[in-house]
């Protein structure tokens, strides 16, 4: 039995300090600070208990008779509820100096992170999709209202109905496609579905496959994925910066790590069928995502169109998944690792230079940063070019994994069109830096409370610098060579139930 | 000891950027830097062995799933390179001792280290970042310190070279493919690679992926459009930089490159390059006549060079090869020297129009017989490392067909005649208004340039000793060409 114990925490810590902050909330003992530090600290407990699992292939049900069979723990799910933990904790300790100044964080917020981080764990975990739903949901719901949580903002509150009526209106496809599939197999759960369909021959499974096609019309949803992800700026730019950066990085993750768990584990075997499509969605969105990138002249917004490049990336990846596709899926978790850091990071800088006010950061407020705050400076480069993908940073190699199994998989000319839109994504991003650095500052310098904030953004910094050059030298730190090997393990894990 | 030469500067630089020192103590440390690195290259030149294989070899594992290495070695042709790029740099930085930026000192190390590795890169992998790397330099150098619309000629600079690098990016990762698909596992080590079987279309395009790269970074026309806005715009270091030791890279990796990985391609590619070339060369030469922008004369004089360097190594013939690797040095000294010159009398005159110079000579005797020098020694006047370039890459040509011989050999006349007119005008006629108060050379400028001045006359005088260094590699290397040939 492979931590079962620590499993029972970790899902049940998070709701119980949501539930906790939530009543503390309505006490005269409560204050910002405790809920925050109540916050943080059960992420730090969460990290600690779950990272010894990672180091090598494991796969168990939980709760077989409880559950039945619906809940799986295993690596894959393993990474993925650290990438949210370590996600959130980044996302909160980086947002720190703007939650401190700004008043829109209530007891709730706090609450709700952790809520939706809860239901993003438990989709890591599911094994079956009705409670996949549910996760989803559970996830959703809270980011929904986190979007919205500055009620005070028309810009936000237009951003959480924008949000919520999409995002309930494409969660109707899921359980549409759900319901298609039940019918055909009679069952929800995963491997009743694989099974199913490897004994039936292709003609008996058109159910399946149209319901598969329903789910994913969810999924791109989610991920912001042309053409269904039209809603991204908008909502990018009402959310409040720290839950921006929550959203870009670590809610994206969490939709990919149950399309994953579908696109290797029960829909190998017709993915034939979803290849075009795949395909040419990512066509549009690397497509769209570029166009809508360039004319942008708010940062965050052109942040917020640039992630719906990375989710072209991704869909490249995605499309390149074979019979086995072990290097195309290893591509994929490691882009989603990359991306997760620099997006986080520039995110959580343009939150930390707010100061804590909703404010629109155009190109033309970065100017003469970078002689004014050096650091700082440095460590937004190092993110828009690990977003670039440009070479020495994890970024790059994040690309170089994504093409390389895309021309593995024959899709030379995808792979060009991802050069492409590599190559038109250097000039936002360089514009960012030229900003930074060839102007004369307009106003006077700003300080920037906050070493804690400042400190993980320079951490993550150096993280994405390390993951792209850190070699095996130095045992300590992981660097590109473990990640990959990590992703490994992952892979494995799913296999070790299905034989 | 080779990842030393790399790693130093690099290292240098992060630590100088974190360590807030002030200005003068930065400067020194940048030098030290850099004056380390030309003692371990002086040290490398002299345990150099003269014959063809690769030496200093150091190999790591880096990317394992991928085989990934890091992976540099050092041979004949990459041994001028590196010694040119080691022993300018620190040259460089005493001429440019008054630049009161410490971003520039930190940017021009980041510069050395990334050349340095790009030039010394046995892996595809390791190869493109440093060649993407020592970009981003640049990038700071002409956007911080340039001059007119220097941050959007910086973008456009850099987006022009990036597109290049990214095709060529392609091309590397359908190689790193094709050889898996062939032995079974990944690798991206040059040796490795070069064993690829490719289909002859595939050959084509992953070969015009990797060449698209270098002749934009050449540049070769006609990928040339960048180049007189670029140069005009950015300051005199990363002029230097560019023109003396990054365009000379490109020209070498086309050789390490393009040959080892498509031997076939690349010879029966040949002829169109060789064209490409004298065109260049000639087409070039006129634009740089028609001048009157001093700085961008000598980017169309150098790109005229450049292309004849070009045409030597597509000849494929043991003198034509020698003579451009000797060129390679021998012009990134020569333009190295100008281009400090240019920047020098640039601060004295705050011009860099013909029409408002002249009559230097008389006013700065010192300064008008370096220039004088450093132009002609880029043409090739007799006793300059030029001439033996040039002599040994005519030769080649004359080799290889006497048209082509005879084209190269008269097309250097060109160079000869703006040259001519371009000191005429600066440092003869009447002197101008802004040449009035023209000083001469200080003592750090003669320190600066002195050295430079004496290498090139040493190679001009005593080229056997070089180029018996480089020899058993060029030889090698067009002994193996010799057999594909023969075997048509």
């Amino acid at each position: 039995m492979f931590g079962l114990p620590a499993i029972i925490i970790i899902l049940a810590v998070p709701v119980f300090t949501a539930l906790f902050i939530l009543l503390l909330g309505t006490t005269k003992y409560y204050s910002k600070k405790i809920g925050y530090r109540l916050t943080v600290i059960t992420l730090l407990i969460l990290v600690y208990l779950l990272s010894a699992d990672l180091s090598t292939a494991h796969s168990t049900l939980l709760f077989k008779e409880l559950f039945n069979e619906m809940l799986i723990y295993d690596t894959y799910s393993t990474l993925f509820i650290l990438l949210f933990i370590l996600g959130t904790f980044l996302s909160l300790s980086i947002g720190k100096s703007y939650i401190y100044k700004s008043d829109i964080f209530t007891p709730e917020s706090f609450s709700l992170i952790l809520f939706s981080l809860f239901g993003m764990i438990l989709l890591a975990m599911t094994n079956e999709l009705l409670s996949a739903f549910i996760a989803l949901e559970i996830a959703s719901l809270s980011v929904y209202v986190l979007v919205g949580i500055h009620h005070h903002s028309l810009r936000a509150s237009e951003a959480f109905f924008k949000y919520l009526l999409l995002g309930s209106f494409a969660g109707s496809f899921y359980l549409l496609g759900l319901m298609l599939i039940y019918a055909q197999v009679g069952s929800t759960h995963f491997n009743q579905i694989a099974m199913f369909m490897y004994t039936h021959p292709i003609s008996e499974i058109y159910l399946i496959v149209a319901g598969g096609l329903l789910l994913m019309i969810t999924i791109m949803f989610k991920i912001a994925a042309m053409p269904f992800g039209a809603w991204v700026l908008d909502v990018y730019e009402g959310a409040s910066l720290p839950i921006t950066a929550f959203m870009a990085g670590t809610f994206k993750i969490a939709i990919f790590a149950i399309a994953l768990r579908l696109f290797i584990g029960i829909f190998a075997q017709i993915k034939d069928f979803y290849d075009p499509l795949i395909v040419a969605s990512a066509i549009l969105t690397l497509v769209s995502g570029s166009l809508l990138a360039m004319v942008q002249t708010n940062i965050k917004r052109m942040l917020a169109a640039s992630s719906i490049v990375h989710s072209g990336y991704l869909l490249i990846g995605l499309s390149s998944i074979g019979e086995i596709g072990t290097y195309a899926t290893q591509s994929i978790l490691f882009y989603l690792i990359a991306y997760f850091i620099s997006a986080t990071g520039a995110l959580g800088i343009l939150a930390y230079i707010s100061n804590g006010v909703e404010k629109e950061i155009s190109y033309d407020s970065l100017k003469g940063l970078g002689r004014q705050h050096p650091f700082l400076s440095a460590a937004l480069t190092v993110f828009m070019l690990s977003l670039a993908g440009f070479p020495s940073t994890i970024g790059f190699l994040g690309k170089f994994y994504i093409f390389t199994s895309a021309i593995e998989a024959g899709y030379t000319l995808l792979a060009l069109l991802g050069i492409l839109a590599a190559f038109v994504s250097i000039y936002y991003y360089f514009k960012v830096i030229s900003m930074l650095y060839f102007y004369e500052a307009e106003g006077e310098k700003v300080v920037y409370g906050e070493a804690y904030s400042f400190l993980f953004i320079m951490l993550s910094s150096v993280a994405v610098l390390w993951g792209g050059i850190g070699t095996g030298l130095v045992s300590f730190m992981p660097g590109a060579n473990a990640i990959t090997d990590i992703t490994h393990l992952v892979i494995e894990s799913l296999y070790i139930f299905s034989n | 000891m080779l990842s030393l030469m790399i790693f130093i500067p690099i290292i240098t630089s992060i630590l100088l950027f974190i360590i807030p020192l002030s200005l003068r103590i930065t400067k020194i440390i940048s030098l030290l830097a850099s004056t380390i690195v030309a003692l371990l290259s002086l040290k490398v030149y002299s345990d150099f062995q003269a014959i063809s294989s690769l030496q200093f070899v150091e190999q790591y594992a880096w990317i394992k799933s991928y085989g990934i290495s890091y992976h540099i070695g050092l041979d004949g042709v990459s041994l001028g390179l590196v010694m040119m790029v080691a022993l300018l740099m620190p040259l460089i930085g005493i001429g440019l001792i008054n630049r009161d930026k410490k971003g520039f000192w930190l940017n021009l190390l980041l510069a050395q280290g990334g050349i340095m590795g790009a030039a010394l890169s046995l892996d595809l992998m390791l190869f493109y970042l440093f060649w993407e790397t020592m970009l981003l330099p640049i990038f700071f150098m002409i956007g911080l310190y340039g001059y007119g619309r220097n941050s959007f000629i910086s973008m456009k600079f850099t987006l022009y070279t990036i597109f290049g690098s990214l095709i060529m990016l392609l091309g590397i990762l359908f190689l790193a493919i094709a050889y898996k698909n062939q032995f079974g596992e990944y690798s991206f080590a040059l040796n490795d690679m070069s064993q690829v079987v490719l289909s002859e279309k595939e050959s084509l395009f992953t070969f015009l992926a990797f060449m698209l790269a270098f002749a934009i970074k050449v540049p070769l026309f006609p990928f040339h459009t960048w180049l007189s806005d670029t140069y005009r715009s950015a300051s005199t270091g990363a002029v230097v930089v560019m023109s003396a030791l990054m365009a000379k890279l490109g020209v070498y990796a086309m050789w390490r490159f393009l040959f080892t990985l498509f031997e076939t391609t690349s010879n029966e590619l040949s002829l169109y390059f060789i064209i490409l070339g004298l065109f260049g060369l000639i087409y070039f030469g006129i634009l740089a006549m028609h001048q009157s922008h001093l700085k961008r004369l000598f980017a169309f004089s150098s790109a005229s060079h450049l292309s004849l360097i070009v045409v030597g190594i597509f000849i494929y013939d043991v003198y034509g090869l020698l003579g451009s690797s000797y060129f390679i040095v021998a012009h990134a000294l020569s333009s190295a020297g100008l281009f400090l010159m240019v920047g020098m009398l640039y601060e004295r005159t705050k011009t860099h129009s013909l029409e408002a110079l002249g009559g230097i000579a008389k006013q700065a005797p010192q300064f008008g017989f370096l220039f004088a020098f450093f132009a002609l020694s880029t043409v090739g006047i007799p006793g300059t490392a030029g001439f033996v370039s040039e002599v040994l890459i005519i030769l080649g040509a004359f080799n290889y067909n006497i048209y082509v011989g005879f084209i190269s050999a008269t097309s250097i006349l060109v160079a000869i005649l703006f040259v001519f007119t371009m000191l005429q005008k600066t440092i003869y006629s009447k002197v101008q208004s802004a040449t009035e108060n023209f000083y001469d050379l200080s003592k750090s400028e003669l320190i600066a340039l002195i050295p430079i001045a004496i290498l090139i006359v040493i190679m001009g005088v005593f080229p056997n000793y070089f180029l018996k260094q480089i020899e058993p590699t060029a030889l090698d290397s067009i002994s193996k060409t010799a057999t594909i040939q023969g075997a048509k």
